[in-house]
């Protein structure tokens, strides 16, 4: 196959999956911020952002590099703490928390850098998104023994569905460290699933993949949607893709927030196709 | 024998979360233990059993104790001295002030004691990483070295600790008349006993939790790992297998030492042997502690085995030389360690005869 | 109250009063004594300085954490006294003992750098160890064990004291030409080093270094040269911290585990900043003389031993990244 052909299948996805948001309809909401505002320093990285994500639907975030869409998924699993504007999530207005307590109330995340634990095989690294589930304390885990080894085995089991949904049973073993990029942001798609998460951040999960890896991907996290029914708030660099995938867009542009609708309205408004569409190619 | 797996199918999660889960491994295993536990000890000399052999394994519980904390959890300490002195004391004022104490609950009290220290001292590791928290860790050891000349309520104004002569199952284990090969079994023992705990302890959720934070802490937290517990916990726990290999060192091996046998010399001789092991290893820490120990033994020997006569000042600055010259050979060999290579033996016996 | 609680109450009391309150006291009674133990600590500071200074050089440029600086102080200064010792005049000991720290830097490179070069930190920490046990038992060797009186008159440092104040205090404070040498020698020092990495073209390039391996490779400065540089230019820092240490007491090893009191001074002024290790030397430098003679009342002798590291501890429990080392962002 030569390379035209390669690129004449593209965008993916698109024979497989039918549109969403053609057929689907959300009302009720998971996440609300409003008026987020975060200043590094000088940098102002958010400006007075508003909106919302609903139970059950894929809401992408786009924007040119540096526009504030990883900052505001670290604002929403509390990495990063806005100087300005409120969260609510699930029903009730949230205060200050750390990342790991975003984590227990059901939000989990992959990194536009991979961040996975490079010293631990592929396994071990969707175990510890197990972690907050696992109840034993450490003294029954010296032991290895009894309830301890028959948690283990639970969620053994519940990874090994994870592993075999991924296809990636082959890696299993393997240190992540030695794993291609496309198996790495794989394997951290895993992670994050092993929480069993109702929100679920991706940061830019199809960065420099070939399209048949772009492809694989798409189909996991529409299958993710479908099958779980867990809400997915999407960063992604690929039109094509997001158009096909998402539900409804939020356009951000140096920290303000440009657009906020279907795929269809968004790629329509004059605004976006000046400031993003524009430098759409990086 | 080969080492190999094929034909080794799991049929089901048990049989692969076991702790061995190649045959081979497991046939090793027993082979290591049977030596360990009847024929070392049916054959080994008295000097054998003590200077080699107990020597090498209360080291080895405390290399294990600095790999939890350094190797699997990423936390680099030069305390390790400090803590290994805090179990000796308290061992030691446990057994003279509850003389019908058993002398197992002694160490692993002295254990707990150390722990308790340990998490004072790893406090500040949820703020401060890296060489910070190394230079951090000194701290502790400079303290509790000081403290314990200094105050003279720690050694019963005495110049120097004692280990107390106990009996277990009506044997005489400890002190100075206690023979090697009581002393042997108790080592032994405790050794086996918390080797085993430290393997499952890393390949449990809490392992997993360490790791990840050494590998990636930022990503840790974001699945829901909180850091300070979980460091101090490392801490903590490392620090117990730390103070039961003091309690150890001085009631099994030294009989008598002053405080400042556990200065930051001691701290670095464990850290080497976590390093030239291999960090984050169980089975590296045991030939970390292995090569460390039996390299001043071998270096006093060779010069008379080689019939060069040397004076013993000038022995002692060849050591000196010899082991700061054998770490860096090691670290450029093999940065990963003992154990790493014995893996990759491991993986071309798999493969032999057959490399592809 | 009953009586063990009162007694309880009362020990605590004192102990406390000993602590926080009594020195201040003791400040006001004898300022003298003050200004006598200040002196002091400038002068220890001073040279927990220099040992840091030629740490931060070999940090910052090729982030090494060199935990064989110490020793490196005290072969240094052997190696001026004893060459002085057999005959050499102090101006050609002091080159020669340039040349043969030049010598040690490439030796270094060459064996344990570049083989461990993209290695992470902590292996080459580790490798530095190894090089401070090396050096060790190679100097013992050379030099013999014991330590060995510095040639004061030879190398043409002043040691008499002055007395000043006496007309204000009813001891008059002594002032040591020794520690003033330090002082005044070890500031030019600093300055030529500050000079020297900012208007020099080799010392930019380490700069460079330090903010980027890849950037400062790609405009064409060869790594191991640089290496090969900031060792020398840390053995240069180690010639005078070692003569000028071991005109206080004398040259010898027992110098290197007093040398360790610069890990806390680095942890205070911060791994990469030379200003930092000259404060943060002198902060612990007279904190710890005071700590020493006011708390010897209710603490005992050696409290210098350990309140540097806690000083630097609580310091670091509050500025992680030390007083003058760069904010430490984290991003995801
Ligand atoms: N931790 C941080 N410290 C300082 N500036 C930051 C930090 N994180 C993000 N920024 C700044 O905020 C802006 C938005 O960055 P980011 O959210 O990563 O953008 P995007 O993901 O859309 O490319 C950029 O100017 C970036 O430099
Ligand atoms: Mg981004």
């Amino acid at each position: 196959m030569t390379a035209a052909t390669l690129e004449r299948s593209a965008p993916p996805a698109q024979s497989e999956a039918p549109t969403p948001n053609a057929r689907r309809n959300f009302s009720e909401e998971l996440l609300k911020v409003e008026d987020i505002s975060l200043s590094f320093g000088g940098v102002k990285a958010l400006t007075n952002i508003s909106f919302d994500i609903r139970k059950h639907e894929i809401r992408a975030i786009i924007g040119p590099n540096g526009a504030g869409k990883s900052s505001m998924l670290n604002v929403i699993n509390g990495f990063y703490h806005p100087q300005v504007g409120t969260i609510t999530y699930k029903g009730q207005a949230r205060s200050q928390m750390r990342p790991h307590e975003a984590a227990k109330t059901g939000i989990a995340r992959t990194f536009q850098n991979i961040a996975l634990f490079k010293g631990m095989s592929t396994l071990d690294n969707i175990m510890t998104g197990r972690l907050l589930k696992m109840r034993r304390n450490f003294l029954w885990q010296a032991l290895y023994w009894g309830p301890a080894l028959k948690e283990e085995l639970e969620h053994r089991e519940k990874v090994e569905a994870i592993i075999d949904f991924l296809e990636i049973q082959a890696i299993r073993k393997t240190p992540v460290g030695r794993l291609p990029y496309g198996l790495q942001k794989r394997v951290e798609l895993g992670r994050a699933l092993a929480m069993d998460p109702e929100l679920l951040l991706l940061d830019e999960p199809m960065a420099g993949m070939n399209v048949e890896e772009k492809e694989d991907m798409c189909r996991f996290i529409l299958d993710v949607n479908d099958e779980f029914g867990t809400t997915i708030a999407l960063i992604e660099h690929d039109m094509g893709v997001v158009m096909d995938i998402s539900d409804r867009v939020v356009v951000l542009d140096y920290g303000r927030l440009l657009a906020d609708g279907t795929p269809d309205e968004v790629r329509a408004n004059q605004q976006v196709i000046d400031a993003y569409l524009g430098v759409s190619h990086d | 024998m080969l080492y190999r797996e094929a034909g080794q199918f799991k049929t089901n999660y048990v049989a692969d979360q076991a702790i061995f889960p190649i045959r081979q491994d497991r046939i090793g295993m027993a082979i290591v233990l049977l030596f360990a536990w009847v024929i070392i000890p049916a054959f080994g000399t008295d000097y054998f059993l003590e200077i080699i052999m107990i020597n090498f394994l209360f080291f080895s519980l405390a290399a294990i104790g600095l790999n939890i904390l350094t190797g699997y959890t990423g936390l680099i300490s030069l305390g390790t001295g400090g803590f290994m002195a805090v179990g000796a004391v308290a061992s030691y004022k446990l057994a003279v002030i509850f003389p019908d104490l058993n002398i197992i609950l002694v160490f692993l009290l002295s254990g707990l004691i150390a722990a308790a220290v340990g998490i004072v001292f790893g406090l500040p590791s949820l703020r401060i990483k890296g060489f910070y928290l190394a230079v951090a860790t000194l701290a502790a050891q400079f303290f509790l070295d000081w403290l314990f000349l200094r105050f003279d309520w720690f050694t019963n104004s005495s110049t120097a600790i004692e280990g107390v002569p106990k009996t277990l199952f009506g044997f005489l284990v400890t002190g100075p008349d206690a023979s090697p090969f009581a002393k042997y079994y108790v080592a032994l023992g405790f050794v086996t006993v918390f080797a085993l705990i430290a393997k499952n302890l890393v390949r449990s959720a809490i392992g997993r939790a360490w790791m990840a934070i050494r590998d990636m802490d930022i990503a840790a937290e974001i699945i829901g790992i909180r850091p300070l517990p979980t460091k101090l916990l490392a801490f903590a726990i490392s620090a117990f297998y730390s103070g039961v290999a003091g309690s150890l060192m001085l009631f099994l091996f030294y009989d008598s030492a002053e405080p400042d046998l556990f200065d930051i010399n001691l701290s670095f001789k464990v850290l080497f042997m976590v390093i030239i092991g291999g960090l984050g290893s169980i089975l590296g820490s045991f030939m970390g502690a292995a090569f460390i120990v039996m390299i001043p033994i071998l270096l006093t020997l060779a010069p008379d085995l080689l019939g060069l006569p040397i004076s013993s000042d000038l022995a002692k600055h060849l050591e000196f030389m010899i082991f700061g010259a054998l770490i860096i050979f090691f670290l450029i060999v093999e940065p990963n360690g003992l154990a790493r290579l014995w893996q990759i033996t491991k993986e071309k016996l798999r493969l032999w005869p057959f490399p592809y | 109250m009953d009586g063990t609680a009162f007694e309880f109450f009362s020990i605590a009391s004192g102990f406390l009063g000993g602590l926080f309150v009594d020195p201040f006291i003791a400040f006001v009674d004898r300022p003298d004594k003050l200004i006598q133990i200040v002196s002091q600590g400038l002068s220890a500071g001073i040279m927990y300085s220099l040992v840091a200074l030629g740490f931060v050089v070999i940090f910052k440029a090729s982030g090494v954490f060199n935990f064989a600086q110490g020793i490196m102080v005290v072969f240094a200064g052997l190696t001026v006294v004893s060459l002085i010792e057999i005959g050499v005049p102090a101006i050609f000991a002091i080159l020669l003992a340039i040349v043969v720290m030049g010598a040690m830097a490439v030796a270094i490179e060459r064996v344990v750098l570049r083989p461990l070069v993209n290695q992470p930190g902590i292996i080459l920490f580790m490798a530095t160890i190894g090089l401070a046990f090396f050096l060790e038992g190679f100097g013992q060797t050379i030099f013999g064990a014991d330590p060995k009186p510095v040639p004061i008159d030879a190398l043409g440092i002043p040691d008499d004291k002055f007395r000043v104040l006496g007309d204000f205090f009813r001891k008059p404070v002594r002032i040591y030409q020794l520690d003033l040498t330090a002082l005044i020698a070890g500031g030019l020092m600093v300055a030529a080093i500050i000079l020297f990495l900012n208007r020099t073209k080799i010392g930019r390039a380490l700069r460079a270094v330090a903010d980027d391996n890849q950037a400062a490779l790609s405009v064409g400065i060869p790594l191991p040269f640089i290496w090969v540089v900031v060792w020398t230019l840390s053995g240069l820092v180690a010639i005078f911290a070692g003569v000028m240490w071991g005109a206080q007491s004398q040259a010898g090893f027992s110098l290197a585990v007093i040398a360790l009191k610069a890990l806390p001074v680095l942890i205070l002024g911060g791994f990469t900043s030379v200003p930092g290790a000259i404060l943060g030397g002198i902060i612990i430098g007279v904190t710890e003389k005071l700590a020493e003679f006011y708390w010897r009342g209710v603490l005992g002798d050696g409290v210098e031993q350990w309140i540097g590291y806690v000083i630097a501890l609580i310091i670091l429990l509050f500025r992680p990244q030390g007083l003058f080392g760069e904010k430490i962002i984290e991003r995801v």
